[in-house]
């Protein structure tokens, strides 16, 4: 399983999920996923991705792998506040 | 005419001076910084005659360019000791340009008691006694000298509170929003306690009929004005109903939980439970239930066009405090495991009312609990706390003097500072290119002094390779970059657009070069950030930093974070790299 931790406007795709407290869903892990195709599996269009995103804590990309377990943090474009050069992403290109 | 208004808090005079021709481009945190330099002795004692507090607003302060109000206060820091600049924004320092004041010097010391308010205006500078405001809320404070002088169209108000006249280290140094509340602070560094030092309680600045700034080139200064005002109007960080203006800088507590980075109950842990019970959406959510409506943020000061200063309401509607930014949220919040938004919301308003630092004031209630003062989480107890540093019992005096002197006084060894400075809210272990920042900042542990590129993360990227230059070059320029927007009378805040929008960096030199018609590229912006930190390194030498001062705490070094479970493991060499040349 996948645990996704939404924030801002796709705590939406959470199920009761509140701005107050944690919105988690929680999804099968499939061989090879990726940021990416997590995303598209929950139906978050992809415009309404920023670039903080976070597998297990560290920053990430579409393209960066998930592993079964593992914890994906997504924030919407509209809630993104980390300077990007902060971090190297995590797996870019891979 | 622009000119310099000298004090003198010894003899109580006050005279203006012809700008001194070697400082004839320098404002902000370049003047402040130069005449600390200049004027001040780096072994003088923070809270004695020798020691004085600049003001300087900045090049396009005053002016219509956007986001620009900005005041840089200066003087050597009773916390570090060593020097000190920390700005605001406010319209205080906009009036003070438009009087063609270029900065304030205060200086000397008064051989008796009492406490002093200075009026400047278009004449000149004149004093009266303030004992009657002496030990009052500065909620107290602003609306009667509001009253008194002419209201907000035509008054701001610099002042300190009980913490700056018990010359307590975590003082901060007041200024009034532009709805008149006592709430955004130069709050670093305990220049608050100097002002006390000297018997300064307020500066009200008087300006009606407001001047033009003088402009060299009114069409170059326009056009870059314009490319400035676009860039950050259209970054999504900066731009209306984006990151800033809707969440404020609390949207960060949920990124930076996220990110494991989150300094929680004195830096033990990288995440807190309790994260998004207090992050910027539940002030939003919170907010909303309790007014009825969507609280969108507003500008602290004149001409900001990211308002990203938020309230929070009490239950049934009626305003509890602003502003909680995420450093205020986060050293109430999480560094202290509180998860009460109420609990830290009355924690913040405290801060303003005593004129405490937020950042230095909720890391020291951390070290406390550590020492057995109170329990982590325990609200209640810490608004009691912060009432002992206001009323200035004795355990009031010990908090109040911030982190280090805390952890002393009550045997704790975990004490997250960098030279006696409170570290504020990224933990270095986990943001390692922050933890750069904090180690050699010429400030004490501070994240506005640059935003360091992080070569990695956390091992994952590899290993840093210690003889790579390039890492300590970016991490260089990048405070750099930050000494010239400190310059500028720009929120640093604009960085987020203008470091992504090549038009808009242009367009804050263009916007210098019109107000000063100088013909400044930006390559003048590496070299005139680096003569500010020259000056402010070369200050700090002579009052006795070494190598070994740029350092974070042993306990970093050896204590794994979680949830990543790393150390603090940049080596020595590579933050000795940063600023050798």
């Amino acid at each position: 399983m996948i645990d996704v931790h939404l924030y801002g406007k796709l705590r939406r795709f959470a199920p009761g999920g509140s701005p107050k407290s944690d919105s988690v869903v929680s999804v099968p892990h499939r061989e090879g996923d990726t940021v990416g195709s997590v995303v598209a599996r929950l139906g978050i269009p992809d415009a309404d991705l920023g670039a903080n995103l976070f597998v297990d804590g560290h920053y990430a990309d579409r393209h960066s792998p998930v592993p079964d377990g593992a914890r994906l943090g997504l924030f919407p474009d509209d809630m993104q506040l980390l300077y990007k050069w902060y971090f190297q992403p995590k797996g870019k290109g891979s | 005419m622009e000119r310099i208004l000298r004090v003198n808090m010894t003899d109580r005079t006050a005279s203006f001076e012809p700008m001194p021709e070697a400082y004839r481009n320098r404002a902000g945190r370049w003047l402040t910084s130069s005449i600390v330099h200049d004027e001040v002795p780096p072994t003088c004692h923070p809270l004695g005659p020798n020691n004085k507090v600049v003001f300087s607003p900045g090049i396009v302060t005053g002016t219509a360019s956007p986001t620009s109000s900005r005041i840089s206060v200066g003087g050597k820091s009773p916390l570090t000791g060593g020097i000190k600049e920390s700005n605001a924004g406010t319209g205080w320092g906009r009036r003070l340009a438009r009087l063609g004041i270029r900065a304030i010097v205060v200086e000397g010391q008064p051989k008796e008691e009492g406490l002093w308010l200075l009026k400047v205006n278009a004449k000149g500078a004149t004093f009266e006694p303030a004992d009657a405001w002496c030990g009052k809320r500065l909620s107290e404070v602003y609306p009667t000298l509001f009253a008194r002088f002419g209201g907000k169209e035509e008054v701001d108000v610099c002042a300190i509170g009980a913490a700056g006249e018990f010359c307590m280290a975590a003082a901060g140094v007041c200024f009034n929003d532009q709805e008149g509340r006592p709430s955004r602070y130069a709050g670093r560094g305990g220049l608050g306690a100097v002002l006390g030092s000297k018997g300064l309680k307020a500066i009200v600045v008087v300006e009606s009929g407001a001047k033009e700034i003088p402009l060299a080139d009114k069409a170059l200064f326009d056009q870059g004005r314009k490319k400035l005002g676009a860039a950050l109007g259209e970054h999504a960080i900066t731009k209306p109903k984006g990151a800033l203006n809707s969440y404020g800088t609390a949207v960060l507590v949920n990124i930076l939980n996220e990110a494991g980075g989150l300094p929680t109950r004195n830096f033990r842990e990288g995440r807190f439970e309790g994260a998004a019970k207090i992050a910027g959406e539940a002030i939003f959510a919170g907010n909303k239930e309790r007014t009825g409506a969507e609280v969108y943020n507003h500008a602290c000061s004149p001409g900001c066009v990211i308002r990203c200063s938020n309230t929070w309401h009490r239950p049934g509607g009626g305003e509890h405090t602003s502003c909680i930014e995420y450093e205020s949220d986060w050293a109430f919040g999480a560094d202290c495991g509180i998860d009460d938004l109420d609990d830290i919301a009355e924690l913040n308003l405290l801060c303003n009312e005593y004129g405490l630092d937020t950042i230095e004031t909720g890391g020291t209630l951390a070290v406390a609990a550590d020492g057995g003062v109170w329990r982590f989480g325990d609200g209640k107890r810490a608004i009691e706390l912060l009432h002992e540093i206001g009323r200035g019992t004795p355990l009031g005096r010990i908090l109040g003097n911030g982190a280090v002197v805390t952890g002393r006084a009550f045997g704790v060894a975990r004490v997250p500072h960098v030279k006696g400075q409170n570290m504020p809210a990224y933990e270095p272990r986990a943001v390692k290119g922050i933890g750069m920042t904090y180690a050699v900042s010429t400030m004490g542990a501070d994240h506005t002094s640059g935003y360091t590129i992080a070569p990695e993360i956390l091992g994952v990227s590899g290993k840093l390779d210690p003889l790579n230059p390039d890492k300590a070059e970016l991490a260089r320029n990048f405070q750099y970059a930050t000494a010239f927007i400190d310059t500028t009378g720009h929120c640093l805040f604009i960085a987020f657009a203008i470091l992504d929008i090549a038009s808009g960096f242009e367009g804050t030199v263009e916007e210098c070069n019109g107000v000063l018609g100088t013909k400044w590229t930006m390559n003048d912006v590496a070299r005139i950030g680096k003569e500010v930190l020259d000056l402010e390194r070369d200050f700090n030498r002579r009052a006795g930093f070494t190598a070994l001062d740029d350092r974070l705490p042993e306990f970093m070094r050896s204590e794994p974070l979680p949830p990543h479970n790393t150390v603090w493991d940049i080596a020595d060499r590579e933050l000795d790299r940063v600023f050798a040349s």
